[in-house]
């Protein structure tokens, strides 16, 4: 019985396997599923910490903040659903809202799990953790409540949103298949890969970079991301070369990507991390020039990538303003 | 069993064949009659301001709210237009900007700012004069000049929307202090009234700034017409190449529905149950507007428009290319057009029945997110399909976005 069970089980997957094309199949299982299940790890561990002694939280807040940044560009599926990637990582934040809403939070009792999943996504995740983690201002209310609650959502979160993969996943490595009305055709899950990838390039370049860089005139290291932990550049590092993952495992045979990726990968090591040192001219210049390669590296990769696997880029969740 | 598949397709076949030189040509007729109907209710909303100014009362105030309420129906509609056509893209933030920081145009409540702008708390209509990036700014005389050459985008930040549409919304109604509760924004009309009958100060002022707003709003939408007339550039644009042409109308689709409506518009405001967030959110209007996008979206590609006088475009439709390439995309994308208007009209008869979309936004309302979450799935499914199209088509939109990188895409329509 139980053997049969297995045989059936290692058919059924291998029916899975070899029905969906590679390139998605290899991003599925090697990228997305390992991925999303590290950042779930890695935010339950900083969740089952005890303590709320700030030296202790803050490596295991870093580690989550590092998991993320290794599956943030798969803004879709699950993690577009009931908006789980705004609750992780909700960000800009021009009007502040997400410190707006935590200060009526520390002003009341401790939110239950419901109530902060109820919550507006600018309370909740890894810049809600940031600004307790790492305060601007002095507070006289406790925030070790709201810390864990807040990282109790986010494993909550981390966790939902690894486990929902494993049925989407199951529909892009079923693209094509009768019963699949999400993907009609094989090369619609891949479609979708290579708009992510893209799009990823896109949104590193015009915001993660494109924020603090402002203008020569007027460099903004205020609307850098994450620039409280200190963590603005390394996000960007951390998101280039996750992006690059996603690449060439979509299509390994890519040199010209691969070279683009790794001479904008270059760059980071010789800025200043500090963002505030973008209002000298000398490295305001040193981003731009990275920004210019992020963007070349997105041309690139379309251009190599497209025709390779034979897909057009699709919509995506940032066309419009 | 062989004659079958024959038959079908026999039967899919639209009973006439557009070519896609036609379907861009009334492309450019459904632009140039959006366009021209969005000019004449802009230039009742004009009369109506002026009526207002120099007689204020309830009624005249009411009288302009309703004008600019009418003037969104054709707006929105052709804001399936702006994606993908440069030259509206390009124009669109004159006129159509948002989310905006009001507080650089009027007094606002204390307890709001953008601490990423600042701006957002200036008040122009109280402070005539003051410096911009080190410049001392005369703003003395309010006129159209001022709003589009210096207060919009100041700074060179969006959030500084000093014209368009949500401008003169926010004077015709004011702040919604309400929250997520049932309600609009409550401007008294002698907020406009002058002498000792005037109310928060500036009312001269405050008649200037919404007069110039609007002769503006006219001014930037009888440009927008010329661009869609006869040998103007956007219908040339579109027409010289009816394949980039095919392309751009299903850019626009697209890019509305799923980035802008669904992500920005819609989904984003009940993910922070934030009435801010709201498209006419001093009107509380946005049931309207989100309707009437979605309506613009489905006008695109079936070649229909029913204008402000009641009459009705049709002609060659997008839809017909797409049936002659394949007759199962065209039937799915119809059905999901229809289910995001369907979709779409919920909310908006929940708007029209007092439950705006500020009030289904917030926190714990269940019955206002399953609507508002109808409608941005529906908008989403129905973006697949038009990825679908676009395959269909035998389209790239690389070449569009202007990559120089790669080959232009086959010519599939012969």
């Amino acid at each position: 019985m139980h053997h049969t069970a297995r045989i059936l089980i290692a058919a059924a997957a291998m029916a899975i396997a070899t029905n969906a094309r590679a390139d998605t199949a290899a991003v599925v299982q090697d990228h997305i599923r390992p991925g999303f299940s590290a950042f779930a790890e890695a935010a339950t561990t900083l969740a089952a910490i005890d303590s709320c002694d700030l030296e202790t939280l803050r490596p295991a807040f870093n580690a989550a903040y590092d998991a993320w940044m290794q599956v943030a560009h798969l803004n879709l599926g699950p993690t577009e659903d009931n908006g789980r990637g705004l609750a992780i990582l909700f960000w800009p934040d021009p009007k502040g809202s997400g410190w707006k809403a935590q200060r009526a939070l520390l002003d009341g009792p401790a939110p239950s799990p419901e109530q902060m999943a109820q919550q507006s996504v600018a309370a909740r995740g890894l810049p809600a953790l940031e600004r307790l983690l790492y305060p601007t201002e002095a507070l006289l209310t406790d925030r070790c409540p709201l810390i864990h609650a807040t990282a109790d959502d986010l494993a909550a979160t981390a966790t939902t949103l690894s486990s929902a993969w494993g049925p989407f996943g199951d529909l892009m490595l079923t693209a094509g298949q009768p019963d699949n009305s999400r993907f009609l055709k094989p090369e619609e899950a891949t479609q979708t890969l290579f708009t992510q990838l893209a799009t990823g390039l896109e949104m590193l370049a015009d915001r993660r970079i494109g924020r603090p860089l402002g203008t020569f005139e007027k460099p903004r290291p205020d609307l850098a991301e994450a620039r409280a932990s200190a963590r603005s550049l390394r996000n960007i590092t951390l998101s280039l070369a996750a992006l690059k993952v996603l690449a060439l495992t979509l299509n390994p045979d890519s040199p010209k990507t691969q070279a683009a990726f790794d001479q904008a990968l270059s760059l980071p090591e010789a800025i200043d991390p500090d963002t505030d040192r973008l209002t000298d001219p000398q490295v305001w210049l040193k981003w731009e020039i990275l920004q210019q390669a992020v963007r070349s590296t997105r041309d690139t990769a379309i251009a190599e990538l497209g025709p390779a696997l034979g897909v057009e880029l699709g919509f995506n969740s940032q066309d419009g303003d | 069993m062989r004659l079958l598949p024959t038959l079908l397709f026999t039967l899919a076949t639209p009973a006439f064949a557009a070519t896609p030189d036609e379907v861009t040509q009334h492309y450019a007729d459904l632009a140039l009659a959006g366009y021209q109907d969005s000019l004449t209710t802009a230039q009742t909303l004009q009369q109506a301001v002026a009526a207002l100014i120099a007689t204020p009362s309830d009624a005249a105030l009411q009288t302009a709210r309703d004008a600019w309420k009418a003037a969104r129906v054709p707006y929105q509609q052709t804001e399936a237009f702006r994606f993908g056509n440069p030259i509206v893209d390009d124009w669109e933030g004159r006129v159509n900007s948002w989310p905006l920081d009001e507080g650089l145009i009027d007094y606002i409540s204390a307890d709001y700012g953008n601490e990423e702008n600042a701006l957002a708390t200036l008040n122009i209509i109280a402070t005539p004069t003051f410096t911009l990036s080190g410049t001392q700014i005369d703003a003395s005389t309010i006129t159209p000049d001022l709003i589009s050459g210096t207060l919009h985008e100041a700074d060179g930040i969006e959030a500084n929307v000093a014209s368009g549409y949500h401008a003169i919304e926010f004077l015709l109604w004011g702040q919604d202090l309400n929250g997520t509760n049932p309600g609009a924004g409550n401007r008294p009309f002698t907020d406009f009234a002058t002498g000792d009958a005037c109310t928060n100060g500036n009312c001269d002022r405050r008649a200037a700034y919404l007069q110039s707003a609007t002769d503006l709003l006219v001014a930037d939408l009888a440009e927008m017409v010329d661009n869609w007339d006869a040998d103007g550039p956007a219908r040339t644009a579109v027409t010289a190449d009816p394949q980039a042409g095919v392309l751009a109308m299903l850019t626009g689709m697209g890019s509305l529905s799923y980035g802008e409506l669904a992500g920005e518009r819609i989904k984003l405001g009940l993910m922070l149950n934030d009435p801010e967030e709201e498209h006419d959110c001093f009107s509380d209007n946005t049931h309207n507007s989100h309707f009437y996008d979605g309506v613009g979206i489905r006008n695109v590609y079936l070649g229909t428009y029913t204008r402000t006088d009641g009459s009705t475009l049709a002609g060659p439709a997008l839809a017909d290319l797409v049936a002659a390439a394949d007759p199962a995309v065209d039937a799915q994308l119809k059905a999901e057009l229809e289910a995001s208007v369907a979709a779409l009209r919920a909310v908006k008869d929940a708007g029209d029945a007092g439950r705006t979309f500020d009030t289904l936004i917030a926190p714990g309302n269940a019955e206002g997110e399953t609507l508002i979450m109808a409608a941005v799935n529906a908008l989403v499914t129905q973006t697949a399909s038009i990825d679908r199209a676009v395959t269909a088509l035998g389209l790239s939109k690389v070449d569009f976005e202007g990559s120089d990188s790669l080959d232009s895409p086959e010519a599939v329509f012969q």
